[in-house]
């Protein structure tokens, strides 16, 4: 569709006035959120107002006529396009936005908000179609007395956190000639990584020298760190003699052959573009967790000690999402 | 749109297309045989190519099918205007439209084609055969309307979801229709196009009527307000014709004397009338009517009832008829010499035959005698199929044929009163009419045509004079398709071969009278009526308001609670229901009962408070936990749920919480 370059900033200015006003009177959202009365709009579709254009006609014609047929079949249609109303207000009316979450993404990659809508009524729902602004939307149909999950993809970022303001649900059905949707203000965040990049090599362990860690090493026996202890940890790994001295229940962390101790720093990287600068810590972080090293970040301002394991690659590559010079 | 998304637009397609052929066939029997059968191929091809990608016909190909189309309908309508040539365009260029259909939009367009076409279809014929029709239609376009919005939605789902909301807005039509307020005149001249022409037309040939008496449309009804005239008496009068050039009767033009008044005799009858649509002028009465029952009628010299347009709704009038009226004046000269006159060098024996009667009779109505004893002793036959005559058509009729229907008998006769020098003329319309003891109605139908003669005799005016009658007299108590079996189609010869099928086809009848008199004929007058009979006094288009709005929002309010019920989820126990009443009951003299509590020891906490109510607390809630937690008795369960449900909203309880 084409753009007029006349009525869009005013639509644009629009837009956000009623947005504003919207968000005002609905409040923050808490999820679960069932979809109440108030917070439903309803408006006819184009075909909507195609058909009322339609009724008109025809009810012009069949007054002019003076024919009765065409007369009753008129209002049939009006009050079949008045039900048709009440009920894609009753489709949307109740449905139960229960659960949303947009999954960290790396940026660059296509990103998404993951939607389940839930059903409480003994009728299916159809069609309900949920989207974030100006993006392409989802569908689903909802069975009665049941759950459907929907992916909204969300437009492409640079690596940060992201607010994602608002989530529109709607639905046309059934005949779409009416649209009921409403606006969700739930605290929703995208958290995109930076884009993993970069060729330059490593840097070893502090204070010691890449490959010679690993003749010192005896295997499986020498451990790295101790950390508390958490359910499902082996009782083998559990510090025993610590916890005779009254210390709370320890684990020993063991690294696995092979494994090094690394420390990685913004400061020591040397190119004058901090976006490549972040993105070849990225790619060090990535790398260093698929081989099982133990690492650390180092950027102004922030320190992460080594650690290994998803949490302290998810540390470290938020860190470096938000992290502003 | 996606590769993937194939099926579901087909399923769309399918929905638009079968929208359209409804559309399509409600016309099939009025358009041009080429329009229909266009829509028809293009349906085809389009359908036939559904699975191909791309467009089916380029857009060149497309405007100049389009072009020839128009070009098709000026040439045989010679307009684009009104409803014949728009519905003949129509037909064929939505088809095309169908050409370029490919997304849900243009789809939704073949569905208001649909809709148009069904309009229509209403304006062209509003009978009640047709109604079930039209429903139809309007359900399977608002099935096409979900399906191609919902994509993928299967047909019975679609057709159940369009069902409900017509059935849900059926009310609301209902009261729509009874209430909105009609239009006295109308916006825009209404153009009719050139359509089929029924019934008696202004003139007569040999044949003309008896193409006719294979018809058994309705041509009217008649309903008498007391009793109706005997079988002799059932004279309706249509076209009257004077000029005659040999082969034809036609009207004449000199029927523009001004009538004089009439002196009634014989018996006098008011009846109401239901006309069918017939695309002519005539308006038909008993015999003589008294006046015009329209303001837009004319009463005509000859007593004709000659409307200012065409027929083309049922129309129901009151007239009051006389039967042998008297007319005291003298004939004019003009009337006189007009209704003398015969084709010159024509029927030379009958002409002979009428001087020689002339001779023999002492006055006019002996005359008239005397012709009809001629046709009683002749040896003459009444027949739906004579042999054709010849130049002298009445000379053939008389002397070597001997056989013929009302009109060659009408026009013999009247050829025969001329030749004598007695002014006559041919009158045409209908005999008789089939009695319908459920409406208690006559019915004339198109096979019911017939033709007689009028003379005049001074001192009693224009008499009418049946020659077919004399001819065969069993004509006038027996209906044509009773004389002439061979003359029915198939069709009615099996309808009325049985009673019951008989009495099927006469509750057919009154339906379709009751259809036409309430339904079609529903006007603000029906509506001031029905306001009246709902205790209304003097209503007025106020009152239809009132009415239309208390029924609007009536109706909002019910559909609104009717499709909300549809939220209920599903565990809505009676039993806890009833439970929480009691709770919200018992927490205004105590304590409310805290979530872990159960009935046994909120029964303890409310009578520690109150131990004046603990026997009636105590049995309540001790009921409760029976019903809940007790051993199950299905057989009584639902009653006994009820009942204690009555027992808590009888609850009383006195005094607030201390």
């Amino acid at each position: 569709m084409t753009r007029s370059p006349v009525f869009e900033p005013l639509r644009h200015s629009f837009n956000i006035r009623l947005n504003a006003w919207m968000r005002r009177r609905q409040g923050a959202d808490v999820l679960p959120l069932t979809l109440a009365r108030r917070r439903l709009y309803i408006l006819p579709t184009r075909a909507g107002l195609t058909f009322a254009a339609l009724l008109l006609l025809m009810l012009l014609a069949s007054l002019n006529y003076g024919n009765s047929v065409a007369l009753f079949l008129t209002f049939l249609l009006a009050g079949f396009a008045l039900v048709s109303m009440q009920q894609c207000h009753r489709n949307l009316l109740g449905t139960v936005l229960v659960a949303a979450r947009a999954p960290t993404v790396f940026a660059g990659t296509a990103a998404s908000l993951h939607v389940t809508l839930g059903n409480s009524a003994l009728r299916p729902r159809w069609q309900l179609e949920a989207a974030v602004p100006d993006q392409p939307l989802a569908s689903a149909d909802l069975p009665a007395s049941g759950e459907r999950h929907v992916l909204l993809p969300l437009p492409a970022r640079a690596r940060g956190v992201w607010n994602i303001e608002r989530v529109r649900l709607a639905t046309a059905q059934p005949f779409g000639l009416f649209r009921a949707w409403t606006w969700v203000y739930a605290p929703l965040q995208l958290l995109v990584y930076p884009r993993p990049y970069g060729a330059l090599p490593m840097p070893g362990a502090p204070g010691r020298r890449p490959g010679t860690h690993s003749e010192g090493s005896t295997g499986a026996d020498e451990w790295r760190t101790l950390r508390p202890f958490r359910e499902g940890d082996s009782p083998r790994q559990v510090d025993w003699k610590a916890y005779a001295r009254e210390a709370p229940l320890l684990v020993k962390e063991y690294s696995p052959p092979g494994a090094e101790t690394r420390m990685f720093e913004f400061a020591r990287l040397t190119d004058p573009d901090i976006e490549a600068r972040i993105s070849q810590l990225a790619r060090w972080v990535v790398d260093a967790e698929a081989r099982g090293d133990r690492y650390g970040l180092a950027l102004p301002g922030i320190c992460i000690p080594p650690d290994r394991g998803p949490q302290q690659r998810h540390r470290c590559l938020a860190a470096l999402a938000a992290w502003q010079p | 749109m996606a590769p993937a998304a194939a099926a579901p637009d087909l399923r769309g397609l399918a929905w638009c297309c079968a929208a359209f052929t409804g559309g399509v066939l409600l016309h099939v029997d009025r358009v041009p045989l080429w329009a229909s059968a266009t829509a028809f191929a293009l349906l085809a091809w389009r359908i036939l190519t559904a699975r191909s990608s791309g467009r089916v016909a380029s857009l060149v190909v497309r405007a100049a099918l389009a072009l020839l189309l128009v070009a098709t309908v000026l040439a045989r309508f010679h307009t684009l205007n009104g409803l014949a040539a728009g519905t003949a365009l129509l037909v064929p260029m939505a088809a095309l439209k169908l050409l370029e259909t490919r997304t849900p939009r243009d789809q939704l367009v073949m569905v208001g084609a649909g809709l148009f076409l069904l309009v229509a279809a209403c304006l062209d014929r509003q009978s009640l055969a047709r109604a079930p029709l039209y429903l139809l239609q309007t359900w399977l376009c608002c099935a096409a309307l979900t399906v191609i919005t919902a994509r993928g939605l299967a047909a019975r789902t679609a057709l159940a979801l369009a069902g409900r909301a017509l059935l849900l807005a059926a009310p609301l039509a209902l009261i729509l229709f009874v209430t909105f307020p009609r239009l006295a005149g109308a916006f825009w001249a209404v153009p009719r196009g050139e359509e089929a022409l029924t019934g008696l037309s202004d003139s007569m040939s040999p044949g003309s009527i008896t193409h006719l008496t294979s018809s058994y449309e309705t041509a009217f009804r008649a309903r008498f307000a007391l009793a109706p005239p005997p079988p002799e008496e059932r004279y309706w009068r249509g076209p009257v014709l004077h000029d005659f050039d040999g082969y034809t009767w036609r009207r004449g033009g000199s029927s523009t004397e001004s009538r004089q008044p009439l002196e009634p005799a014989g018996k006098t009858y008011r009846y109401s009338i239901a006309l069918a649509p017939s695309q002519q002028r005539w308006w038909f009465a008993l015999d003589t009517p008294a006046q015009s029952p329209d303001a837009r009628v004319l009463l005509t010299y000859d007593y004709e009832l000659l409307a200012a347009e065409a027929v083309t709704q049922p129309v129901n009038y009151e007239v009051l008829s006389y039967t042998e009226p008297r007319a005291s004046w003298a004939l004019g000269a003009a009337e006189r010499y007009e209704d003398t006159q015969l084709p010159q060098g024509r029927n030379p024996r009958t002409l002979q035959l009428a001087q020689s009667l002339r001779q023999q009779a002492g006055s006019d109505a002996a005359l008239v005698r005397a012709a009809l004893e001629f046709l009683r002793r002749g040896g003459f036959e009444y027949s739906l199929d004579p042999p054709p005559t010849g130049r002298d058509s009445v000379d053939d009729l008389l002397f070597s044929t001997r056989a013929g229907f009302c009109g060659h008998y009408a026009s013999a006769f009247v050829t025969l009163m001329r030749g004598a020098g007695l002014p006559a003329r041919v009158v045409t319309g209908y005999l008789g009419g089939e009695w319908n003891p459920i409406g208690g109605y006559f019915v004339v139908r198109q096979a019911d045509a017939h033709a007689w003669a009028e003379v005049w005799l001074a001192g009693r005016g224009w008499t009418r004079v049946d020659p077919t009658a004399v001819v065969a007299p069993e004509r006038l108590r027996r209906g044509l398709l009773d004389l002439f079996p061979s003359a029915m189609s198939s069709r009615e010869r099996l309808l009325h071969s049985s009673v019951w099928l008989t009495r099927l086809l006469q509750r057919w009848d009154a339906a379709n009278d009751w259809w036409d008199a309430n339904v079609v004929k529903f006007t603000l007058n029906s509506q001031l009526d029905l306001l009246a009979r709902l205790g209304i006094r003097s209503p007025d288009i106020r009152h239809l308001g009132w009415v239309f709005t208390a029924g609007l929002l009536s109706w909002l309010a019910i559909i609104a609670w009717h499709i909300g019920r549809d939220l209920k989820t599903p565990g809505r126990d009676p039993l806890a229901t009833a439970y929480m009443r009691l709770c919200r009951k018992l927490a205004r003299i105590a304590p409310a009962r805290t979530p872990h509590q159960g009935p046994v020891s909120f029964a303890n906490t409310v009578s520690e408070r109150r131990p004046d109510l603990k026997e009636r607390v105590d049995a309540l809630l001790m009921r409760y936990a029976q019903l809940r937690y007790g051993a199950p008795a299905p057989a009584t369960h639902t009653r006994d749920v009820t009942d204690f449900a009555r027992r808590v909203a009888r609850l009383r309880l006195r005094g607030a919480m201390r």
